[in-house]
């Protein structure tokens, strides 16, 4: 009885229920696509700020102004043809290392040959074309060798004799003119200023080695016999 | 109960008397609760229909809220790098309602004439008492003026935001781009021409990318500027264009206009030179006279020989050398001194049917075709085209071109002979290149290389030499025409230019209107002293942009006319 009556009553609150729960689901539909469309609007306006200040930074700065700095304060210039490279080669070229002569370091006598040589003094066969006196000149030559570059300069003093040795090897290279010396270190430079070519391999180090150098150079230079020591000595110091 | 007793018959009727009215009374009462309910719910279901019929078919039916996408009031337009020349913002605008104004008008115009002196404080006065209803105060206001001016808390003032056009390179290629009115609308330049492209919804979205590279484009104005001070001349135009498919990649006119502000710009800085003024542009033009002639067979070799006096009488004229070879002169030495002598011959033997035949192949008799609504036409000797305007039209005289005609002409010879129209649209696919003509062979193309190649080694165009990019060119200098007579002072000078001269790409032609002269030029005013520099500055900072390798072992192949150059004249 009370099952039939409420009946009625069942339906419609069922009818009402599923109503609701679809358009519970409608709305959380609509909610959801607004909340997209939120998300959209922000995105464009997010551009649209990004588009403002890219043209605000565009705009400060335009080509015109870069110029203007660049004629005040950069003074960039167009790169001229020398300045392309055709490719890494020419690139490693421009490194290439420089040759250095390092004054400081500790002559090294080449000593290496001893443990061999003592076999042979204890040989009688071997002595000959091993021994003491024709192995030891070897060593100093390679000594000497390492000044050779540097002392073609001195070559000149064919007067002066405190040169020792060493320069006595270099004699016979020896030229009477200072364009000639020059060309040995620096082509370029050579021509023009005979000290400094001498100057830039030397590096400012001068040693106990450069000093007969210098006394010898002056002499096809400064005619007068009397003005050796100062004329190019002292530029060679002042580097 | 066949007549009922007067009592009942009083007391009964009214006791049935009073329920029938009851009755009565509630049927009534139900008639009109159901009335009222019926209306009540008549008018809610009209409201809920009505409800339901917006929602489906309203104006909001179905539209998206707020923003959804990013399309300017009107389309950008852009360089071919994709480089901003031109854009749309919001900017602020501060307006007045004068009618509305509630506060004290003249503390309100005390205020405004200190935030905006522009204007007095007695002319904000007037104007808020004018009685009309809206004025502008201020377009493109700054965010600090706008801030300020909302503080003062007047509900007369109306502070908005209005789409308002930009060009962030302020004055860069102002001539090409053009600039628009207050409306939004394009009064010249590419906003003028591209006006409905622009401002169309279905299309503003894209942007409008055209073949001018602005940097490019700077590096010619900026050396322009500079030639154009130096010497100071009343105005210069310079052409940059691609060779093989016609594209200009820098155009300028000097004096500049300001596109943000157009309104302060005078006539004269209006004027586009490039396209819209027609100048007797000088022995520019000789290449093409010999080209045609060698097109035409009658010039085998650059070795042939011509009789070059100190002056020429033809036709009832004579024509004048600046440096007369008075011997005879092979046509390498024609080119390279720039002798009108000697052109004057090569032009008479091609004879006028061919020269305005050939003419009219390169563009030379129309309007300048370019996309620009600013454009001028050629000036030719018309009907008076006889033997001796022949003569004159062959070394530039007499006949009238714009300066991107010349570029034009040049692009045809040295890209092969193959004519295309200039465009500043970027080629690409929205843009396809459109077919050429041909105009000259090959042949004559290639050969013609090293001619204007010696005219920038040992020619009069040595200046315009920028080393390792192999320039060519020709240099011009014109008498202007004043009062219908040529002025013997004052000069248009131009050159035209192609490079690298092994592969040609590129052309550049510049132009200084009245240049004076300097102490640098030992009072000369003409193209290789003034002109030409510029030129070659250009092209040493253009060329590695444009990607043209500076190599100082490369040449063109120059042996079709140095043997033929006598060198003791003149060096």
């Amino acid at each position: 009885m009370s099952g039939r009556s409420f009946r009625s009553v069942f339906m419609v609150a069922s009818c009402a229920t599923a109503a609701l729960g679809c358009y519970l689901v409608s709305l959380r539909v609509a909610s959801e696509r607004a909340a997209l469309e939120g998300v959209e609007t922000q995105i464009v306006v997010a551009q649209r700020d990004i588009r403002v200040l890219q043209t605000e930074i565009g705009t400060r700065g335009r080509l015109a102004q870069l110029e203007r700095w660049n004629a005040g304060a950069f003074a960039l210039s167009a790169p001229s043809a020398d300045q392309f490279l055709n490719g890494s080669f020419e690139l490693a070229r421009m490194i290439q290392p420089q040759h250095k002569v390092d004054f400081q370091a500790p002559v090294v006598l080449a000593s290496a040959p001893t443990p061999e040589r003592k076999p042979a003094i204890g040989d009688a066969a071997t002595d000959e074309t091993g021994s003491a006196p024709v192995s030891d000149p070897p060593l100093l030559h390679q000594a000497s060798l390492k000044t050779e570059t540097r002392e073609v300069p001195a070559r000149p003093p064919a007067t002066s004799a405190p040169a020792g040795g060493r320069t006595s090897t270099d004699k016979p290279a020896a030229a009477a003119k200072p364009a000639d010396k020059p060309s040995v270190g620096r082509p370029g430079l050579a021509a023009a200023k005979p000290k400094k070519s001498v100057d830039k391999p030397v590096g400012g180090a001068a040693g106990t080695v450069t000093r007969p150098v210098r006394i010898a150079k002056t002499d096809p230079l400064a005619p007068l016999p009397g003005a050796p020591s100062h004329t190019s000595r002292d530029h060679v110091s002042d580097r | 109960m066949n007549a009922p007793s007067p009592a009942l018959v009083a007391s009964r009727p009214e006791r049935l008397r009073l329920v029938g009215q009851r009755r009565q009374i509630l049927a009534v009462m139900h008639q009109r609760l159901m009335f009222g309910m019926l209306v009540f719910a008549g008018v809610v279901a009209l409201i809920a229909l009505r409800i339901v019929w917006l929602a489906a078919f309203g104006d909001h039916a179905g539209r998206k809220e707020g923003l959804t996408s990013l399309v300017p009031e009107r389309g950008d337009i852009v360089d071919r790098d994709g480089e901003p020349l031109a854009r749309t913002i919001d900017a602020w605008t501060i307006a007045i309602h004068p009618t509305k104004v509630i506060g004290d008008k003249l503390a309100l115009a005390r205020q405004l004439a200190q935030l905006m002196p522009e204007h007095s404080e007695e002319q904000y006065f007037a104007l808020l008492r004018s009685g009309k209803p809206f004025f502008y105060l201020r377009r493109r206001a700054s965010p600090a003026l706008v801030e300020a001016v909302n503080a003062l808390g007047e509900p007369g003032l109306a502070i908005q935001r209005e789409p308002d056009r930009l060009y962030p390179q302020t004055s860069l290629a102002a001539h090409v781009l053009g600039y628009t009115d207050i409306d939004g609308h394009g009064v010249a330049g590419m906003e003028r021409a591209f006006d409905d492209r622009l401002s169309d919804p279905a299309t503003r979205g894209e942007p409008l990318v055209l073949s001018i590279s602005s940097t490019v484009q700077q590096a010619l104005e900026h050396e322009l500027m500079d030639a154009m001070s130096k010497f100071s001349a009343i105005g210069a135009a310079g052409v940059i264009m691609d060779v093989h498919t016609g594209e200009v990649l820098a155009m300028t006119s000097l004096p500049e206009v300001n596109p943000n502000a157009p309104g302060s710009a005078t006539p004269d800085a209006r004027f586009n030179r490039a396209t819209q003024g027609v100048y007797e542009l000088g022995s520019t033009f000789k290449p093409f006279t010999v080209a045609m002639a060698m097109d035409s067979g009658l010039i085998q070799s650059f070795g042939k020989q011509y009789n070059c006096p100190d002056t020429l009488p033809a036709y009832g004229h004579i024509v004048h050398d600046t440096h007369p070879f008075g011997r005879v002169c092979t046509v390498a030495e024609i080119m390279k001194e720039s002798s009108n002598i000697g052109t004057a011959q090569i032009a008479d033997q091609l004879g006028e049917e061919r020269q305005r035949a050939w003419l009219g192949k390169m563009g030379f008799l129309g309007p300048v075709p370019i996309e620009l609504k600013e454009r001028g036409r050629a000036l030719t000797p018309g009907s008076r085209w006889g033997p001796f305007e022949t003569m004159t039209v062959g070394f530039g005289q007499g006949i009238a071109v714009a300066p991107l005609q010349l570029a034009m002409g040049y692009a045809t010879l040295y890209n092969g002979g193959v004519y295309h129209p200039p465009t500043l649209l970027k080629i690409g696919p929205g843009h396809p290149l459109p077919p050429g003509k041909r105009v000259f062979s090959e042949e004559t193309s290639y050969r013609m290389r090293a001619l204007l190649r010696l005219v920038v080694m040992k020619g009069t165009g040595r200046k315009a030499d920028a080393p390792g990019y192999r320039v060519g060119g020709k240099t011009g200098t014109a008498q202007k025409l004043i009062n219908g007579r040529y002025s013997q002072t004052i000069n248009i000078t131009s050159f035209a230019g192609v490079f690298p001269m092994d592969d040609p790409r590129y052309v550049i032609v510049v132009m200084l209107d009245e240049p004076k002269a300097t102490p640098e030029t030992y009072g000369f005013t003409t193209a290789g002293w003034n002109v030409a520099p510029v030129v070659s500055r250009t092209i040493s900072r253009i060329a590695p942009m444009l990607g043209v390798r500076p190599d100082r072992n490369r040449e063109p192949d120059m042996s079709g006319v140095l043997p033929f150059v006598h060198e003791s004249h003149g060096e």
